[in-house]
This record gives C-alpha cells, sequence and structure tokens, in this order.
C-alpha cells in the first residue's frame, strides 16, 4: 500500500472517530442527571418562566433536532453561546487558549527536557547515586499530589517567604513598556511553569530510563563499544536515537494538553485557562460551554494521533507495510 | 427570639442559664420580651468586645455621597487560599464573606484585621416531602423538629460563627415575625409528642408503629449532597438521623449526588432533603415555597404543602396593596408554617469580612449584605484609604480581591455574583435600602407613587409612577431621564431577557409622562411591584443601536464619542475602565457622578 492511500485511510477514521467522539459528547451531557435551568435557583423564577429559558436555550426542542443543530453549528465552528455567561463560546476559548498553550509549552517542555536528560543520566549510571536520585525523585513526583505540592510552593514563596505572585499571567495592572511586561509576564509564570515541571518530569525521566536500560543492554550497544566509540557517542547516537521513536509518540499523545489545560494548576494559581473553563462548564451544565471546549480537546487529540501516524509512515516504511499486509 | 441574641447566647451563656430564662408553651420556647431585651443589652455589649477580638477601626459616619477613593483594582483571585494570603499581603483590603470556622479564627488573630460580622438572608434547612406517608403527619413532622438540635450543630461544625434560624423569613429581614414559636431540642418532648398521638415505640426493633397502618414506620430517608461536596451538610444529615433514631424514627442520611438530588427533588421523589437558600429582605419566597399552586413540577413548593387558610394568606402578601398589609400576611404565614412545619430552619450564614484597618476605614455593616458584599452600595460610598496614622484620606487606589472571574458585563445578560459585584459598582437604581433598617430611600427616584388602575372591567392592576431625580448623567455625560426608565423596561420585555423575567411578566405597558415622570402599569396588585420595575437601567443612546443584545459585549466595544472609554454606561460612582479575563478589572471615580458633591444636593 502506497503512502497516500494510507494516508486517506488515515483521515477517513479520523472523521469517523470524530463523529463517535462528538456524539457521545452530546449524549453524555444530556443523560447526567440535573438541566441547566436547574443550577438557576432563584425563588422568583417561576416555572413559567424556566420553560421560557428552556426555549431561549433550545432545550424544548425533540432531541433528535438538538442533535442534528449541534452537529450542523459544529461543522460551521459555531460553538453556539454559553448558556452560564451567553457569551459565544468560541469568544471565550479564544481568549484562554494563549495563556493554555503558553503554561503548557514551558512545563511540557521543562518536563520532557529535564525528564529525558536525567532518564539518560540515570540509565548510564546504573547503580549509583546519580539512578537511586533519579528513580526516588520520579517515582516521588509521579505519586504526589499535583494540588499539594502546588499549595506548598504558593505557601513558601507567596506567603512565608512572598518574593513570588501568587495568581494570574500578568501584574495588576501591567507595568509599561513591552520589556517591562515580558518580564512580568515570565515572573507570574515560574510558579505554575516550575511547579508543573516538577510534578512531571518523573514519568517521563523512569520511561527514558526503562526503554535506554533496555537498549543499552543490545547487541549493537555492546559492538558500538567494543569498536571503541567514545561513551557519550554510544549514549546518544546509538541507544537514545533508537529509544526515540516511543518518546516521539509520547510527545505527540502528549500534546493535546496543551489545549486542554491542566485543572488544577489553573485552579490554583488562577490562571485564565481552557482546563478551568472546561470544569465550570460541567459543573454548571453549560452543555455549548462543555461541547465546545470537548470538542477542541477532540480534535487537538484525532490531530495529534494522525500527525503521530503520518510521521511513523513517514519515518518508518514498516508500519505502511504491515497495515497494507493486514489486507 | 431574635436570632443574634440566640447566637450570643450560644457563645457565651451557659445552657443552665438560657433554659431558666425561657419559658416553654406546648412544647415551644418562649423568652419574655423584657428578659429578651435585657438580654440582648448585655449580650450586644459581649460580642463587641467578645466576639469582635480586635478593636474595630474608627468608622467614618456613612454619608449619602462620594466616592472618596480615585480608583479600584480588583484581582481576580480564584484559590481560597491565594486570597487569603493576599489579603495578608495587603493585595486586597478585604478578606471577604468568610465561611470556613478556621479561616474566620485566623483573621481575628491578626492585628490589622478589622473583623465585621452582620445578619445575613441565607437560610439553611431541612425539607419534608408532605405529599405521603409517613411524613404527612404533622405530628411527626413536629416530633423530629424537637430531635434536631441546632445549637449543638452550630457549635461543633461551625463554632458558633451561625445563627441558629426558626422561622421562614430571616432574622435580618423587616418582616421576620420574633414570635414564631421554637421547637426546642429535647428528645423527650419528641417522645411524648409521638406517644400522644400513637406512635408507640415498638421495644423489639426500637421502632416507632405508625397509628395508621399498624406496622412499624418504614425507613424515611433524608438526602444532603455528599462530603466530597458539601461536608458540613452530609454531616448535619447524619447528624440528624442519628438524633431521630434515638427516639424511634427511622431515618436513615442518604448523601447524594447534587443534580441527581435536584432531580429528585424536582420530581418530588423524595422523603426529606437538607439545603439552603440565599433569600432576600422581601418574604416573597414564601409564596413562591409554600402556595399551593406553586407544587408543581419545577416549582418551589418542594415539601408539597396545600393549605387553603396558608393560600389565602399567600395571596394577600402577593397581592398585599401596601406594606402594612404585606407585613401583617408575612407575620400569619410564618405562624402558620411553624405549625405545619414543611421545612425545619436550621441556621443562617451571617456576613463576616475582615478589612485591612491599616489601609481603609468607612467601610458601612450593612443589614442582610454585609459590609462588602456587592449589594452594599454604602461601602463603596464611604470606604476611604488610611495614612500611616489611621486617617481617612481622599482619593487614591484601593485593591479589592474578585473571588470569580466576572465573564460578562453586560447589564442585560449578567447573571452571577461575581459580575454584579462589578457592575453594581458603575448602576445605580431608582430606590436604595437604608443600611440598618433596610427602608427604601429615594435614588434616582426622588420618589414614587403607588396606585391602582384598572387593567380590564372588574380586573385591577398596580401602577407606580416614577419621580426621576433632575441632574442625573450617565458615566458619558448624557443626561439621564424617564427615556432611559421607559426604553430600558421595554428592551426588557420585549426581548424576553431570562434573567428580568421575573420583573417584566406582569408589566403591561410604560407611559412616559413626561421627561422625568414614568409610569408602570403591571396586570395585577402587589406592593412587591416597586421592585420590579427598579432595575439596572440601560444607557437608550448606547443600547438602541445594539442589534442582539445576547452577543454584546460592552466592555469590549468603544465608546463611540469619548476615546478611552467603552460601552458599560452607567450611573453608578465607578466608571469601568478595563477588564482583563483572567487578571483584574479596573474602576475609576465617574467623573459625572450624581452624588460626588454633598453641596450640589
Amino acid at each position: 500500500m502506497g503512502f497516500r492511500s494510507y494516508l486517506i485511510r488515515r483521515l477517513i477514521y479520523t472523521v469517523i472517530v470524530l463523529w463517535v467522539i462528538l456524539t457521545f459528547n452530546y449524549i453524555l451531557f444530556r443523560v447526567m442527571p440535573g438541566d441547566p435551568e436547574k443550577m438557576i435557583l432563584d425563588p422568583n423564577f417561576t416555572p413559567q418562566a424556566k420553560m421560557e429559558l428552556r426555549r431561549q436555550f433550545g432545550l424544548d426542542q425533540p432531541p433528535l433536532t438538538q442533535y442534528l443543530n449541534y452537529l450542523k453549528s459544529l461543522v460551521k465552528f459555531d460553538l453556539g453561546l454559553s448558556f452560564s455567561t451567553r457569551r459565544l463560546v468560541w469568544s471565550e476559548l479564544r481568549e484562554r487558549l494563549p495563556n493554555t498553550i503558553v503554561l503548557f509549552s514551558v512545563a511540557f517542555v521543562g518536563q520532557a527536557a529535564l525528564g529525558i536528560s536525567l532518564g539518560v543520566a540515570s540509565a548510564a549510571n546504573r547503580g549509583r547515586f546519580t539512578e537511586k536520585f533519579v528513580v526516588g525523585a520520579g517515582l516521588f513526583a509521579y505519586a504526589v499530589p499535583t494540588f499539594f505540592i502546588q499549595l506548598l510552593l504558593l505557601l513558601a514563596f507567596g506567603y512565608y517567604w512572598p518574593i513570588m505572585p501568587i495568581h494570574g499571567t500578568m501584574s495588576a495592572p501591567p507595568p509599561d513598556g513591552s520589556w517591562a511586561r515580558f518580564l512580568d509576564r515570565l515572573w507570574h509564570l515560574i510558579l505554575p511553569a516550575g511547579s508543573n515541571i516538577l510534578i512531571g518530569f518523573g514519568s517521563w525521566a523512569l520511561y527514558t530510563r526503562n526503554t535506554m536500560l533496555e537498549a543499552l543492554g543490545q547487541d549493537y550497544i555492546v559492538t558500538a563499544r567494543a569498536k571503541g566509540l567514545p561513551r557519550s557517542e554510544v549514549l546518544y547516537h546509538h541507544a537514545l536515537r533508537s529509544v526515540l521513536p516511543p518518546i516521539v509518540t509520547l510527545i505527540f499523545m502528549s500534546l493535546p494538553g496543551a489545549v486542554s489545560g491542566a485543572v488544577i494548576t489553573e485552579s490554583i494559581f488562577s490562571w485564565h485557562g481552557v482546563g478551568r473553563y472546561l470544569l465550570d462548564a460541567t459543573l454548571q451544565m453549560d452543555y455549548p460551554a462543555a461541547q465546545g471546549a470537548f470538542y477542541l480537546i477532540a480534535l487537538a487529540v484525532i490531530i495529534s494521533n494522525l500527525m503521530a501516524d503520518i510521521a511513523y509512515g513517514l519515518v518508518d516504511p514498516r508500519i505502511r507495510v504491515g497495515a497494507g499486509a493486514g489486507k | 427570639m431574635p436570632g443574634w441574641i440566640r447566637l450570643a447566647a450560644i457563645r457565651f451563656v451557659p445552657r443552665r442559664v438560657r433554659s431558666q430564662v425561657c419559658r416553654e408553651e406546648g412544647g415551644r420556647r418562649f423568652m419574655p420580651r423584657k428578659v429578651r431585651l435585657m438580654l440582648g443589652l448585655v449580650l450586644a455589649v459581649a460580642m463587641a468586645i467578645g466576639f469582635m477580638g480586635v478593636p474595630a477601626a474608627a468608622q467614618v459616619q456613612f454619608e449619602a455621597w462620594g466616592p472618596h477613593v480615585d480608583e479600584i483594582i480588583m484581582p481576580i483571585i480564584r484559590e481560597q487560599q491565594a486570597r487569603r494570603i493576599a489579603f495578608e499581603r495587603g493585595e486586597s483590603i478585604v478578606w471577604s464573606d468568610l465561611t470556613q470556622p478556621a479561616d474566620i479564627d485566623h483573621a481575628r488573630t491578626l492585628p490589622y484585621a478589622d473583623m465585621r460580622w452582620t445578619l445575613g438572608f441565607h437560610m439553611f434547612y431541612t425539607c419534608f416531602n408532605m405529599r405521603k406517608a409517613p411524613l404527612d403527619s404533622q405530628v411527626l413532622r413536629q416530633a423530629i423538629a424537637h430531635t434536631v438540635d441546632r445549637d449543638n450543630i452550630i457549635r461543633t461544625l461551625f463554632k458558633g460563627y451561625m445563627m441558629p434560624m426558626s422561622s421562614f423569613v430571616p432574622q435580618v429581614s423587616p418582616f421576620f415575625n420574633p414570635d414564631v414559636p421554637t421547637y426546642e431540642y429535647s428528645l423527650e418532648k419528641a417522645a411524648e409528642v409521638l406517644d400522644a398521638a400513637g406512635y408507640k415505640l415498638d421495644p423489639a426493633t426500637g421502632t416507632r408503629i405508625d397509628p395508621n397502618t399498624g406496622k412499624p414506620l418504614p425507613d424515611i430517608k433524608l438526602m444532603t449532597p455528599t462530603y466530597e461536596v458539601a461536608a458540613t451538610s452530609a454531616e448535619i444529615g447524619k447528624i440528624i438521623s442519628e438524633s431521630a433514631r434515638k427516639v424511634g424514627i427511622p431515618l436513615v442520611h442518604e448523601p447524594t449526588d447534587f443534580n441527581t438530588m435536584l432531580d429528585k427533588i424536582d420530581y418530588h421523589d423524595f422523603d426529606m432533603y437538607c439545603l439552603a437558600w440565599s433569600l432576600s429582605k422581601n418574604p416573597t419566597h414564601l409564596v413562591s415555597f409554600f402556595h399551593s399552586r406553586n407544587d408543581v413540577e419545577a416549582g418551589y413548593n418542594n415539601p408539597g404543602i396545600r393549605n387553603p387558610e396558608l393560600d389565602r394568606i399567600l395571596d394577600l402578601l402577593d397581592s398585599a396593596p401596601d406594606l402594612a398589609t404585606a407585613k401583617e400576611a408575612a407575620d400569619a404565614a410564618q405562624l402558620i408554617l411553624a405549625r405545619e412545619m414543611p421545612y425545619i430552619p436550621l441556621y443562617s450564614r451571617p456576613y463576616i469580612d475582615a478589612f485591612n484597618k491599616t489601609l481603609v476605614t468607612g467601610y458601612v455593616d450593612m443589614a442582610g449584605f454585609g459590609a462588602a458584599s456587592y449589594n452594599n452600595p454604602w461601602t463603596l460610598l464611604n470606604i476611604r484609604r488610611v495614612d500611616r496614622n489611621g486617617r481617612p484620606i481622599e482619593g487614591g487606589t484601593i485593591r479589592w480581591a474578585l473571588s470569580e472571574e466576572p465573564k460578562n458585563l453586560n447589564y442585560a445578560v449578567a447573571s452571577s455574583a461575581y459580575e454584579w459585584e462589578v457592575l453594581n459598582k458603575t448602576a445605580d437604581g431608582l430606590i436604595i435600602s437604608h443600611p440598618e433598617t433596610l427602608e427604601d430611600m429615594p435614588w434616582l427616584a426622588e420618589k414614587w407613587d403607588v396606585g391602582v388602575w384598572e387593567v380590564e372591567p372588574g380586573k385591577q392592576g398596580t401602577v407606580i409612577t416614577w419621580y426621576i431625580r433632575k441632574g442625573v448623567k450617565w458615566s458619558d455625560g448624557m443626561p439621564f431621564s424617564g427615556e432611559d426608565v421607559k426604553f430600558t423596561i421595554e428592551f426588557l420585555k420585549n426581548n424576553q431577557v431570562p434573567r428580568y423575567l421575573p420583573n417584566t411578566e406582569h408589566i403591561v405597558k410604560v407611559e412616559l409622562v413626561d421627561q422625568y415622570t414614568v409610569k408602570v402599569y403591571f396586570d395585577n396588585v402587589s406592593y412587591w411591584h416597586i421592585y420590579n420595575a427598579d432595575l439596572a437601567f440601560l444607557a437608550k443612546h448606547i443600547w438602541e443601536k445594539v442589534e442582539d443584545y445576547r452577543t454584546f459585549e460592552p466592555w469590549n466595544e468603544p465608546h463611540p464619542t469619548i476615546k478611552g472609554y467603552n460601552q458599560v454606561v452607567g450611573t453608578g460612582p465607578f466608571v469601568l475602565k478595563d477588564y482583563v479575563p483572567g487578571e483584574y478589572v479596573r474602576l475609576v471615580k465617574n467623573p459625572n457622578y450624581w452624588r460626588l458633591n454633598p453641596t450640589e444636593l
């Protein structure tokens, strides 16, 4: 099977998966207990006023009509009006996406860089202090609850030693001048991104260490060593390279986090992002807002998977051949 | 007994002494008026010294003009601990609406914190489903009421910081009836009431026998939110159930997912549940909660009470032509409800706010709303910065943390308290409540008349004539007049704006008599229509050009004529200058505010 037909098959699968996700997305919110108009608990709201609200929300229409309207609007990328804020869902998401992407990118790059380096270092120093330290710290970081570390950091650097901002992405109001604003944003990024790096590097380090240990036991590594190649070349050019594909997959699979955000981090540091938006929308039975946010996340997951598949197909011809051989 | 006296009684007076000053009547406890007053006086002093913990800052006498600060920066801090840190770092002048006893205790230890404590309109209660056996029995409901130890709940779960509640109208409301009997906590009394009504205890099972069926009472399920969602509500459910079981009433606590609970309540599929309401100074909620016409799906008569005498009184309350009739009806309704016992009112949460007295002074305690509430216009007008010696100074900036994102700053659609926490600083109403008595005072309206008109032959309706104050300007300098009032009411009614549906549903027409006189006609008679016509007004010169009010984002739209302004145009003391979503809101003093200078009044 050629790359083109492989690509077409993947695209068709992608569309089907997207439709299934969107359908589940629609059904799940409606089978959950609770109704959007019940979120308005006001003794002055008469049953008639509640019915009028249902009409304005479009909830008085048959479920199939609602479903078709929902699909039609998503195709046009019209995410509708939020029930709770009465603002366009897309406007609200657009406001929050840059913050989530910045936080996620910095935290992600930091976690991956620190975790992969420490993983390689611990594999190269098996049985020594470095390995014990990395494994211990990695397991601790992996196991400890996110909110606990973040609240401790908030307390330490916001209260006992108050050198860090405790909320938001900028000072209120921000300083004048673009450099001052840039530095102000960086200052606000340190605690949320730093805490995420601290919490997230462990899984990267442990995963890299394990795959590296497996690679370092392979015959070709023994051969490379026997050839007298320098240690760093064996480590980085031979061992690390061979474990890169699964790490690349892991990177792609983590990318949707850039859209979904980190709910806990965003809550603790009052970070105006998508994660918190999704949580609020779900709690308030705000169908358009929650559906819009899930739609965005589903798109991100599917596109990331597609990119991973395409990258694999390009890098590793066996995948294309394997796909064709299955027919 | 007024609730604040009872709270003070819990905190300062031993139980033995309390029981001595109370006399019992038919199983209900009363305290003689003179004793109440004396105790109130003594305890008011005790509270001032004991409860406040720290001496209060020198308060500026509240005035009806201002504001006295130039700018308010409202950083949005959603995390509770971060708000506490912001207060302690001096980054917020107030740590508002404290609810956790640990936070209140901590705030009281801060030397710069001035604790303000005000009764609120909150009500936590237990509801019975009176539609089905065995809770259709008044005696059984009254017996359960006797097993509820409010004082113990407040002491153990809230360290005494809540107000015991016995009536269906909050104590702070002018419509609270102090003569409503309280069902005192007494397991013996509960057993007596049950025995007398034939609910004999079966010694074998420890359960009461229902005299109507001759069988042991079935399990009565008490729904509360889960411990994860509302730990104290769940614990209260557990305490009430355990207490009732001691007298043989098989009450079973059932923590339930909140949305499932709301669904079950809507479909009347419950025995008992615990929840809270945030009420208002007016007793109109009694009509919503207890009139038989609201015993329908999605109606608020959740207990399903159907009492013709009560209906008649509630009809009178709903359509009262004047304040005196309304008060009389509210008093009578509370007495019937105390007998019928569709709810057991448990406690009311007061507003507890900590202000940083080294930064500000002049905040005003407002009954029912607290000193820092968005519903309190007096603090907004009177708050001032202080210098190093604690003396009030004019001007400057204050920082006041917002605990949630305001999200939508459009007057027509803003619905959450956080949105109105911002918008209320930019808007004024036709009338205003006195901070202590909550009596209506003229504000944008100089005066008003309430009359009747003939809607159709044989049917009368209320007509309210508003006399709008001359010289009031919008924040962009345009004059505010009756045309804006008429435009706003018609705009909200014609567009069926959801938030204002209860306000506009009875309005028939609005008539502009002259530039400053507006008549609003309603299709029925009700004193409460005064409040239905008092809205957040929309500037006609801005809003008549709005194509779709639902998607209009006035804070993002530049003002058509004034550079640097947006289209959030109000008549309030401040102007919205910036709103950076997720970060902060910035308000500056309205240079056109009509109460800037007392000499101009």
